[in-house]
């Protein structure tokens, strides 16, 4: 039996003291219906807690003070040295051409705003009320790094991570009418991002998918219907960073790919077909024949790597084999750098290469020179991807402030942290969160509230599919959906909101309730001014029922506003 | 305005500059050395674009190129209209009345017969599965035609059908902010409503919800209003100017003026039953009110799903189809006739691609995109003549062949635009808004 106390009541000195009683499968306080400690910040929704892998250890069933205690132990692994060394050389070239711009640089972020955003770019959402108050409370000189590795630890992280992919992967629009090849798809990825894959072989992995019962990443495929020119098209360019569809057609106008090397590349996705054995169920074959020829012309050509390569005669086995062992190769030259130049967009907003997806000769981007030293860092960390967002987060670039004093710099030269558009996902995730979204409410399909009805038809309403945080999207539709459509408005309503619910505790005061709804926000206590000027407004209101509606109002304001829409 | 006034062009190329600049909120409006692209972003005021985009696609043999004296000619009768020589399907007797507004183009040959593909072919005027998603129709031509500032919206769709390529009815690499504003269209709404009344037509969201009142409404904005001035105070970013414009933006265009152009409850039943009252002729009168107060591209949609995609039983469809067609469309040139403002409003009708004119043993017609027909009116447009010319059975372009590319160039120069004017893509490469040339003798 656990006899334990509801140490956040006990600590804030508000309730006096409770012990813990076994409700559902969790140990709660009696009261974690009603108290704000417990039922707002501990008991409830939780994306990381959904679709739990066993060996992951979830950061946020913890009671304890700090994050920090319990990864002291990983300071010392075996990656610290070489980890430390990459960062401070980060920040020395991204210093030199501040210099050189004789542009100083943003001042470091502080605790609240590295803190929301480290959330938002790792694990897809902003952090609870609970986690918000901890984090800020600590006083252990290296919470950052261990808040680093617990939330690329987590479950919610290889969630995001596959939601961030197949959205990469796969054509606009896929979930209708293939919702069980788009949760395939989702479900491998993050299977192979909770486990930390190597990079090069989940690649490698991903293109000898076969489907079947478990649909795997089949859909990448069959989205794409099997076409061997657009499979050559979409690895090139999602994979390798490589636009070698224009050689489709003719020779590359800009780099040395002529119109032999797309279709050899795309002859390595000549020989396969489909099957459907029943509805639902399609299985990718390999066979032994197939062949592409260049367009209105009889030439067969034979497969042939992007680095000009024939694969070996004695090489046998079906050529997307072939192709994978490539992929997965050291003569693969092309893999890493896309591969790095897409986890630095990821953290920062905008590539060291832009677009992303476009490297070469012909693009050299803004720091060549750090994107090949960070190129050989992740070959020698054994592609691994986790690490790689573990250096970059680490480093003082990552941890600068999004507010900048006079005229902003351009993007390429990370002076300041770019304010960075969410995705659709991250919107509405973190809405869910601010609001404490009841989980059987975000769960839908499948189990997995990443594909509840709701979010499914905010996501989509959204359109942001191509979705580039550099570049705030949203138009006409989107924002009238966000400002008067049901996911704010039933964030913003007593009735339907946890937050709000849980703000009716009578114990709180109304400056208290103010400040948590900014901390749920915007991971930040409100100014003096804010938390006056919100007190008042909602004591304006004439008995307790409008006043629970104006808090509302202010929860409105705060979800619309540029501060909580946009990541910063 | 560049969205990023850093004005430091040194150490930057060439091709990142024009990348950031296509980032703006205004695109390129602001910037001296690319004078077509800042010409281009200028409103240009008083000029109208309405698409009644036909989903399925519809049988020319059976509308607007009638073969009377063939097998393949079917059932219905060929009726004469206003314009003397030009004659159309019995089953459109007001728009026969309006011929001298509209212009066919007969001759339409395109390669793409899945409604996917021939759809992103016809809204885009680009081949479908390249790389760049190119925008659709009214996406490109809202953005030349729109006023950023306007209370409503530039692009306006009205019942929009199924998806069937979302990257057909998308804005492309335009982003987001060029995306329709959609009205109605959502699943379970009947083309004709069943009992008396009208089809129910209204935008998504424009209205705030109905627990929440106006006066609480100002309240909630006046925070809104504070908070947003603290953050932009220090973080003043193209994505947080974005954000402010976009938010400000919509909150005006919840305003009553605004939300009045929508609401059809407004005119009298006996105009209402005269477009049809089903969900397109509905929607037409929506477009005309509209266009009444300015908004430049307002796209309807006929039927539900693929309504003119006929592969059995055709004719009674057709005939159906053509009498909500006829009442929509030709009530709408008539009013915006009266109201003067036929003269600057350009009409498209069309379809994905046309059908076959042999007819299958179901009593269908299948897919055809080799020879058929469109339809252009309205402003710019010299109306009262057919262009072009099928065999005998509709079976191939006899005279005056033309593709996609000259059907929206042509409907882009009627409508003041200049299609070769460069936009640029997100990806930092600009695209002329039309590819083709446009067809000189369709031009008024």
């Amino acid at each position: 039996m656990k006899i334990s106390r509801c140490y956040r009541s006990a600590r804030r000195a508000q309730l006096g003291i409770y012990t813990l009683q076994r409700i559902g499968n969790r140990w709660r306080c009696p009261l974690f219906t009603l108290c704000i400690l417990c039922s707002a910040f501990s008991g409830n929704i939780e994306a990381e807690d959904i679709a739990k892998t066993p060996q992951i250890e979830s950061p946020n069933t913890e009671t304890r003070n700090t994050v920090a205690q319990d990864t002291d132990a990983h300071v010392g692994d075996a990656r610290s040295a070489p980890r430390a060394e990459m960062i401070a050389r980060i920040d020395d070239i991204l210093a030199e051409h501040w210099r050189q711009a004789k542009t100083p640089p943003s001042p470091p972020a502080d605790d609240s705003e590295f803190l929301r955003r480290a959330y938002l770019d790792l694990t897809g959402s902003i952090p609870k009320v609970s986690r918000v108050r901890a984090f800020l409370a600590d006083k252990h000189p290296r919470k950052r790094q261990a808040l680093l590795d617990a939330l690329l630890r987590s479950p919610a992280y290889a969630t995001h991570m596959a939601t961030l992919w197949r959205n990469i992967m796969l054509p606009a629009g896929m979930e209708n009418g293939n919702i069980q090849g788009v949760l395939g798809v989702q479900n491998w990825l993050r299977r192979q991002f909770a486990a930390n894959l190597r990079y090069d072989r989940l690649v490698s992995d991903l293109l000898v998918a076969t489907g079947g019962d478990d649909a795997g990443p089949s859909l990448f495929y069959t989205a794409l219907e099997l076409k061997p020119e657009e499979l050559a098209a979409n690895t090139a360019r999602i994979f390798l960073g490589l636009q070698i569809q224009c050689a489709q057609c003719h020779d590359h106008p800009f780099n040395h790919w002529k119109q032999h090397d797309f279709w050899g590349y795309a002859a390595f996705f000549a020989q396969l077909e489909q099957t459907q054995s029943s509805p639902g169920n399609t299985r990718l074959v390999d066979l032994e024949s197939g062949a592409v020829t260049i367009p209105e012309t009889a030439t067969v050509v034979a497969p042939q790597f992007p680095d000009g390569q024939s694969p070996l005669e004695d090489e046998g086995g079906p050529r997307r084999t072939q192709l994978s062992l490539w992929m997965a190769s050291r003569e693969n030259h092309y893999l890493p750098p896309a591969a790095v130049n897409r986890a630095w967009k990821q953290l920062f907003g905008w590539a060291l290469v832009e677009p992303v997806d476009d490297l070469g000769e012909h693009n050299p981007g803004s720091h060549p020179e750090l994107l090949q030293e960070l190129s050989s860092y992740f070959v020698q960390s054994g592609f691994d991807y986790q690490e790689l967002l573990r250096t970059l987060a680490n480093t003082k670039a990552y941890q600068l402030s999004s507010r900048y004093d006079g005229e902003r710099p351009p993007p390429e030269l990370f002076a300041t942290m770019m304010i960075k558009s969410l995705s659709a996902e991250q919107l509405y995730d973190s809405v869910a969160r601010a609001t404490l979204t009841p989980r059987n409410i975000a769960a839908g399909m499948g189990n997995s509230p990443a594909f509840s009805p709701q979010r499914q038809e905010f996501v989509s309403q959204m359109q942001l599919r191509n979705w580039n945080p550099a570049e705030f999207q949203a138009g006409m539709p989107q924002v009238l959906m966000l400002l008067n459509g049901r996911t704010v408005n039933a964030a913003s309503l007593p009735e339907t909101s946890g937050l709000l619910k849980a703000l009716e505790a009578p114990w709180l005061s109304e400056p208290q309730r103010v400040e948590t709804l900014f901390l749920a926000a915007y991971a930040r206590f409100p100014t003096d001014e804010e938390r006056q000027r919100f007190v008042a407004y909602i004591a304006e209101s004439e008995g307790a029922k409008s006043r629970r509606r104006a808090r509302g109002d202010v929860f409105w304001a705060l979800l619309t506003s540029a501060e909580f829409v946009l990541n910063h | 305005m560049m969205n990023d006034p850093s004005g430091a062009f040194g150490g930057v190329s060439r091709r990142q500059w024009l990348r950031r600049m296509s980032v703006g909120v205004l695109g390129a409006s602001a910037c001296p050395w690319l004078p077509a692209l800042a010409a281009a972003a200028q409103p240009k005021p008083g000029k109208h674009c309405v698409l009644l985009w036909m989903p399925g696609g519809p049988a020319q043999t059976d509308t607007f190129d009638m073969k009377p004296n063939h097998a393949n000619g079917g059932e219905f009768k060929e009726a004469a209209t206003s314009v003397p020589g030009l004659r159309f399907s019995e089953h459109l007797p007001q728009l026969a009345q309006q011929a001298e507004h509209l212009a066919l183009i007969r001759s339409l040959s395109t390669k793409e017969g899945d409604h996917g593909r021939g759809s992103y072919l016809m809204r885009t005027g680009r081949q479908p599965g390249g790389p760049v998603r190119f925008p659709t129709l009214g996406s490109m031509v809202s953005k030349e035609l729109g006023d950023p500032q306007s209370r409503l919206p530039n692009y306006i769709s009205i019942n929009p059908g199924p998806a069937v390529n979302a990257a057909a009815f998308g804005p492309g690499y335009l982003g987001p902010r060029y995306a329709p504003a959609t009205v109605g269209g959502g699943a379970g709404q009947n083309a004709v409503p069943a009992a008396d009344g009208f089809a129910e037509l209204g935008v998504d969201n424009l209205t705030l919800p109905k627990n929440v009142s106006a006066e609480q409404h100002q309240k909630r904005l006046e925070m809104w209003r504070s908070l947003q001035s603290r953050f932009l105070a220090s973080r003043s970013s193209g994505n947080s100017r974005a954000q402010n414009t976009m938010f400000r933006r919509a909150v005006r265009m919840m305003h009553d003026d605004a939300v009045a152009a929508f609401d059809l409850s407004q005119e009298p039943d006996a105009v209402r039953e005269a477009y049809g009252r089903g969900t397109f002729g509905q929607g037409c009168l929506m477009a005309r009110r509209l266009i009444e107060r300015g908004a430049p591209f307002v796209e309807v949609s006929l039927g539900t799903g693929l309504g003119w995609d006929t592969h059995l039983n055709n004719f009674p469809t057709v005939k159906t189809l053509s009498a909500q067609l006829d009442a929509g469309w030709a009530t709408l040139m008539r009013e915006l006739a009266d109201r003067g403002l036929l003269e600057s409003t350009t009409i498209l009708w069309m379809g994905e691609f046309g059908r076959t004119p042999t007819i299958n043993g179901n009593a269908g017609r299948d897919h055809f995109p080799a020879a058929w027909t469109c339809v252009l009116a309205g402003g710019g447009i010299a109306g009262g003549q057919v262009f072009g010319r099928t065999s005998d059975d509709g079976a191939a372009v006899e005279d005056g062949k033309v593709d996609e590319g000259n059907v929206l160039a042509t409907f882009c120069r009627a409508a003041g635009i200049d299609p070769a004017v460069e936009i640029i893509s997100s990806i930092g490469r600009p695209f002329p808004i039309m590819e083709g040339e446009p067809i000189a003798n369709l031009l008024a």
